[in-house]
């Protein structure tokens, strides 16, 4: 391997050039890269899909199912008509109910990341920046809130937050649920962002071009968004695909805990927590929600270090 | 009773003809006076240990068996011989005189403690003197304070407020005027404030059952209440195990009731398990001695039963489905609902059969039901000719009679209608928080849709479910619920469900045009001498609540129970709704 | 010393204040919930204004907020007596309030339900330390070949694999399908009781739980390692011709050990507040089981106490791995 000195001397190109590079040469990224654009893709397309397959996710095949609610045929009911077989008890198309399911978990954990995101660089170029009196506000703040047992707060706070939601009318019922965990998640998230950032952008502020358009009399927004925003967006990257794998199985491990949305809403996490029930007599109903999260979280995550590494060779070395 | 919240007192006509012989006769004499019984549940303590405060028909049946001797107590024989009332710590079932009004016990000789002091008539007086302490001894059955003859203060409240109470207004003296002990303190007389001719149904529950003052700490005897039956209790602490070991001071010949059955040495309560795993470790036979203090799950039903309902042959001899004394049923809240067209379109547009299929079909589930009254009840039940005997009726619903019913609706009460068919608003459903009743919304859901009717659940936590639906201001427009006579007379379950003053007045139906006449029938029926004209009224006022639709009933349910292959002498307690678990032995 | 002194002085004091902040804003939380606490304490007869009434009275939720936290903050020094006459209940200092729903003093259910999350958290820390920087190592010296890819391979699998799935699968495919199996079904035993079954009843929860972190750890190890072995004076200790092992064990190693040290204590600080998960599957009945419980059934004080609890020792494990830095860096004391 070329030491990071070494690299830069023998290449001229640009740093894009460079990271998209590294991430090539990387074995695992591109694969990830295109399950995961596919993954995307079957989410967002999910009702083309639908109606490609014939499923659809309400819909209760009562002929897959006989009336004590055992599932007719083997292997969980896979067949042409259901490829990833049916839900025992109910006669749920299972591929449906979890392209469904995906895109309300999807929902959450994008929306979490971007508040999460927002915040996270606000406070973090606010306390980077301007240090003195704001950092060290931000700073208390922040370890306060790191403080918190957080996994218990989000479980304690579901029930009278969402009541409080409902009771505002902002939104109700699974809506009202989802918007608490995009809400809580993003809380509880932005800290450790915000810590990044802060770093990245105290050290962005003693560099040589950030020092010059000081002395040429920039104001501070003009630094702030052509100099300093331009020079976080790495760690923003890394930390977006390593934030909403953590967000997916988040959702998935308090539907388990019976916080979040309620069925007959799917998410990922509520067809895993359901499935468990079927952990032995229902083996295929249990396995396929469950490794495909595994697979998914597993995409993103393999995602995510290929690009820290094409990104902030360092890291890597 | 509530689902799941009190127990089956289904009095027999002939007591006197059973007694201590014929539990004798089921007193397995293969049982073993040896070995370990371990007991596993999902939850993470008893709901209530202290006799006072003991309302679980299985919690009761549990304590009654190891823990705590009562005046009297059901005989533990299967089928109908085990609703028969036996003395206990009374040496007869009771005298009763004074137009009913009056109730005398006389106590064994040998009945002690866990500690070999003796019960006295005093520590019973004082046992029953807790059920007063409404504000400390929480959850505990109230027929003490509704009984005795004690004066009521201007708000209903019973002027006397139990032994801890430091208010020198404490009506003590109309308490110790209404529990009176003999010189020798063996002898206990009730006094009722009105007739009660089976008050002796009444003696049996643990809250009239002896606590020793010395060693009473309030709220915290829920946590190591003082022994008086054939075990006591080593250990107990929530979230782990209570261990219950001999005990060395019960005396078998003071105790016919529980001599000769009182088999293992040991018995161990787990709690906390999780349900997959109390499930998987019952079915594998992974403990051998273990026993479930909880129904299998809806998903593992199938594994055990076949479609005939009986266990198949691998658990053939150790798990049993029977009929528990439970109607199930969504009671309908006739104050926000009132329409009558609305409810019977809800009834029609209902999928039966997907509700069924989901906790694994009928021969499991149990039967579709035709009112509140199950056919158990004899005298009591008529067919009503709803459900399987009505032409409309279909299993998964029939849409087409429901659409005919919702445009009568339109044109009869549009506000309602407009209402329910919003989808920003539509009908509220209660039910407790369960994976089964999570699933059973998406069927539900469905089955609205259909007819054009928008429902949204609210899942309130198991524990707290009845406590929340039956405040008036927060119930929804559909409640689940499910409800058992206390004893064999439907007077327990038609006033109690559908009269203002009833205790389970789910459906709230006071304002319906239809209610003034029938509570008048109500009210005269209850008077009613003649038992056999009696039980036709209560037949015709359950048909005719159903006519109103006031509740649109679910099934006459059926529970599963499982216990280990090593375990022996296990039969279904009918009164307690559970196994008779201290007939359990170890093989 | 005197700058160590008053660096440790003004980090104690910090603490404190960090405390009081934590466990006023519990406070403050809970008590603006839409729940009233007076109702939550009668179970069913709660049906009756009366007792919520006397509750209320009883247990001081009838005072102001100030004096409500007053109370509370007083009770944790002198113990507090809750409701009055014969029914009255004294609980000794710490008193973090009564559990009318567990029957029992909060700080005693904090007392039972600690020593079982610390056992467990102490197992899984030692698993997962000897798995996560061994595999680490390994992966950073083998860097490229087999050995890194199996245990990038497994840090995958340990970071996408949810606990309650690892739990759940572990218990029903080595604890109930296996016959013979070791491992006891029924949960938890206390080593005082039983040592050995003990033992076999941790086993598993220590393996779900290291399993996750371990991952974490040998990621982190792994990039320590690569990092510093670039840094200067380990070149030179390898241009002295000094061997890989020596340069491994008294240098690389020697300057990794901070940080995974800090990593490690923060991760066990968050871990003796409770682990939800692992302990609800296995059946533990340690602080993750106390705080989930009392959420279910809203059980107020021990919400509170829980809470505090385990914030307090995060901020009292920060306190300590920053005055240990002190000792050992003397530019932090600034």
């Amino acid at each position: 391997m070329f030491s990071k000195e070494a690299e830069q001397k023998i290449t001229g190109h640009s740093p894009r050039e460079l990271a998209w590079r590294r991430f090539k040469s990387n074995k695992v990224a591109l694969p990830a890269l295109v399950i995961a654009v596919f993954i995307i893709l079957a989410v967002v397309l999910a009702p083309v899909i639908y109606s490609i397959l014939g499923i659809d996710p309400e819909a209760r095949d009562a002929n897959a199912i006989d009336n004590r609610g055992e599932i007719i045929g083997d292997f969980g009911g896979i067949s042409w008509k259901h490829p990833f077989g049916v839900v025992p008890g109910i006669g749920y198309d299972t591929l449906a109910r979890m392209l469904f399911g995906a895109r309300v978990s999807f929902l959450i954990a994008v929306s979490a990341t971007f508040v999460t995101v927002v915040l996270g660089l606000l406070f973090g170029i606010l306390g980077g920046y301007f240090r003195g009196k704001v950092d060290g506000v931000i700073g208390r703040f922040t370890d306060f809130l790191l403080a918190f047992p957080q996994f218990f707060m989000i479980l304690a706070l579901s029930a009278p937050l969402v009541d409080r939601i409902q009771r505002s009318g902002i939104a109700h019922d699974n809506e009202a649920r989802i918007l608490y965990l995009i809400i809580i998640f993003s809380v509880f998230g932005w800290p450790y962002l915000s810590r990044i950032i802060r770093s990245q952008v105290i050290s962005i502020r003693e560099r040589d071009f950030v020092l010059s358009a000081r002395a040429l009399g920039a104001s501070n927004t003009r630094i702030l968004m052509k100099e300093v925003l331009p020079n976080v967006w790495t760690p923003i990257i890394i930390f977006v695909s390593l934030s909403l794998p953590g967000y997916l199985s988040a959702e998935a491990v308090f539907s388990y805990l019976g916080v979040g949305v309620q069925p007959p809403m799917p998410t990922l996490g509520v067809i895993i927590a359901d499935s468990t029930h079927f952990m032995m007599n229902d083996a295929t109903y249990f396995f396929i929600p469950s490794i495909s999260l595994i697979l998914l979280v597993l995409v993103f995550n393999l995602l995510g270090d290929a690009l820290r590494d094409a990104l902030d060779p360092k890291s890597e070395t | 009773m509530l689902k799941g919240k009190k127990t089956l007192k289904v009095a027999l006509a002939a007591i006197a003809a059973t007694t201590l012989a014929s539990g004798l006769l089921t007193g397995c004499s293969a049982g073993a006076s040896a070995g370990t019984i371990t007991y596993l549940t999902v939850q993470d303590s008893w709901t209530h240990a202290d006799p006072q405060r003991n309302y679980t028909g299985r919690d009761i049946a549990w304590f009654g068996s190891y823990l705590n001797r009562t005046l009297t107590a059901y005989d533990r024989a299967p089928g109908a011989a085990g609703s028969a009332v036996v003395p206990d710590l009374a040496t007869d079932t009771g005298k009763a005189s004074n137009d009913n009004k009056t109730w005398t016990f006389t106590l064994r000789d040998g009945v002690t403690f866990e500690d070999g002091s003796a019960i006295t008539c005093e520590d019973i007086k004082y046992g029953v003197s807790r059920t007063f302490a409404t504000d400390v001894i929480t959850d505990g059955p109230t027929y003490a304070i509704g009984m005795l003859d004690i004066p009521s203060a201007a708000d209903g409240s019973s002027t006397y407020k139990g032994p801890y109470s430091t208010d020198a207004a404490n009506d003590t003296a109309s308490f110790d005027k209404a529990i009176t002990c003999s010189a020798d303190h063996k002898t206990i007389t009730f006094n009722l404030k009105r007739s009660v001719g089976d008050f002796n149904y009444t003696t049996t529950y643990l809250s009239f059952g002896p606590v020793p003052k010395a060693k009473d700490t309030g709220d915290q005897y829920d946590l190591k209440p003082v022994s008086t039956g054939p075990y006591k209790i080593k250990s107990y602490k929530a979230k782990d195990q209570m261990v219950l070991v001999r005990n060395t001071n019960w005396k078998a010949d003071s105790d016919p009731l529980r001599a000769k059955r009182a088999f293992p040495d040991k018995i161990v309560v787990k709690f906390g398990v999780a349900s997959e795993v109390l499930d998987q470790t019952l079915l594998t036979d992974k403990n051998k001695t273990a026993v479930s203090l909880d129904s299998l799950q809806p998903t593992n039903l199938t594994a055990v039963f076949g479609a005939d309902g009986k266990p198949v042959k691998k658990y053939a001899d150790r798990a049993i489905n029977v009929y528990d004394p439970y109607v199930t049923y969504t009671a309908v809240n006739v104050k926000k609902l009132n329409c009558l067209p609305i409810r019977q379109a809800i009834y029609y547009a209902k999928d039966f059969k997907g509700l069924i299929t989901l906790l694994g079909g009928q021969a499991l589930a149990g039967d579709p039901a035709d009112g509140v009254i199950k056919p158990l009840m004899g005298l009591d039940y008529a067919k009503t000719g709803f459900a399987s005997e009505d032409k409309d009726w279909k299993p998964e619903g029939n849409v087409d009679k429901a659409k005919t019913l919702m445009d009568q609706a339109k044109s009869e009460c549009p506000a309602l209608y407009a209402r329910v068919t919003d989808p920003k608003q539509g009908l509220v459903y209660d039910a407790p928080d369960s994976p089964s009743n999570k699933n059973a919304s998406a069927i539900w859901i469905a089955a609205l849709a259909r007819i054009g009717v928008t429902v949204k659940f609210n899942f309130i936590e198991a524990g707290k479910y009845y406590a929340v639906v039956l405040d008036a201001t927060k119930q929804g427009d559909l409640s689940r619920a499910g409800w058992a006579p206390d004893w064999a007379n439907a007077s327990t379950v038609i006033p109690e469900l559908f009269t203002k003053e009833g205790g389970f007045p789910m459906s709230q139906n006071w304002d319906d045009p239809a209610y003034a006449a029938f509570k008048q029938r109500v009210v005269a029926n209850l008077s009613q001498a003649d038992r056999k004209k009696q039980g036709a009224e209560w037949a015709a006022l359950n048909t005719y609540a159903m006519q109103q639709m006031w509740v649109i009933p679910n099934v006459f349910s059926k529970t599963q129970e499982i216990w280990g292959s090593k375990i022996g002498g296990a039969f279904f307690w009918e009164p307690q709704g559970s196994l008779s678990f201290g007939d359990l032995y170890t093989k | 010393m005197n700058g160590l002194v008053t660096y440790i002085t003004r980090r104690l004091g910090l603490t404190v204040l960090i405390l009081l902040a934590v466990s006023f804003a519990v406070y403050v939380i809970f008590s603006l919930l839409p729940y009233d606490p007076a109702a939550l304490t009668c179970g069913k007869s709660c049906n009756d204004p009366g007792i919520i009434a006397a509750n209320r009275v009883r247990l001081g939720y009838d005072k102001p907020f100030w004096v409500q936290y007053w109370l509370f903050l007083s009770g944790l020094f002198v113990g507090r007596n809750f409701g009055t006459g014969a029914a009255a209940i004294f609980c000794p200092a710490p008193a973090f309030g009564y559990s009318f729903q567990q029957h029992a003093c909060v700080t005693s259910l904090l007392g039972d339900a600690l020593p079982v999350t610390i056992y467990l958290a102490v197992g899984a820390l030692v698993l997962w330390l000897i798995v996560g920087v061994g595999l680490g190592i390994v992966s950073a010296k083998f860097k490229g070949k087999i050995w890194d890819t199996l245990s990038t391979a497994f840090v995958l699998v340990g970071t996408s694999l949810p606990t309650f799935l690892t739990g759940l699968m572990l218990i029903i495919f080595l604890v109930i399908k296996w016959d013979g199996s070791p491992f006891p079904s029924d949960g938890y035993t206390a080593p005082e009781e039983d040592f050995g079954q003990f033992l076999l009843s941790m086993v598993l929860p220590w393996i779900t739980l290291a399993f996750a972190y371990a991952a974490i750890y040998t990621r982190f190890v792994r990039s320590q390692i690569l990092e510093i072995s670039t840094e200067d004076y380990i070149r030179t200790a390898k241009a002295k011709g000094l061997s890989d092992g020596v340069i491994l064990g008294k240098h690389t190693l020697r300057a990794a050990l901070a940080p995974i040290v800090t990593m490690a204590g923060l991760d066990f600080a968050g871990l003796l507040g409770g682990a939800i998960l692992t302990e609800a599957v296995f059946n533990l009945p340690g602080m993750g089981r106390l705080s989930l419980t009392a959420v279910v059934d809203i059980d107020l004080p021990v919400i509170v106490a829980t809470t505090i609890v385990a914030a307090a020792i995060v901020v009292v494990m920060n306190m300590i791995l920053d005055i240990a830095y002190a000792f050992i860096d003397p530019r932090v004391r600034v």
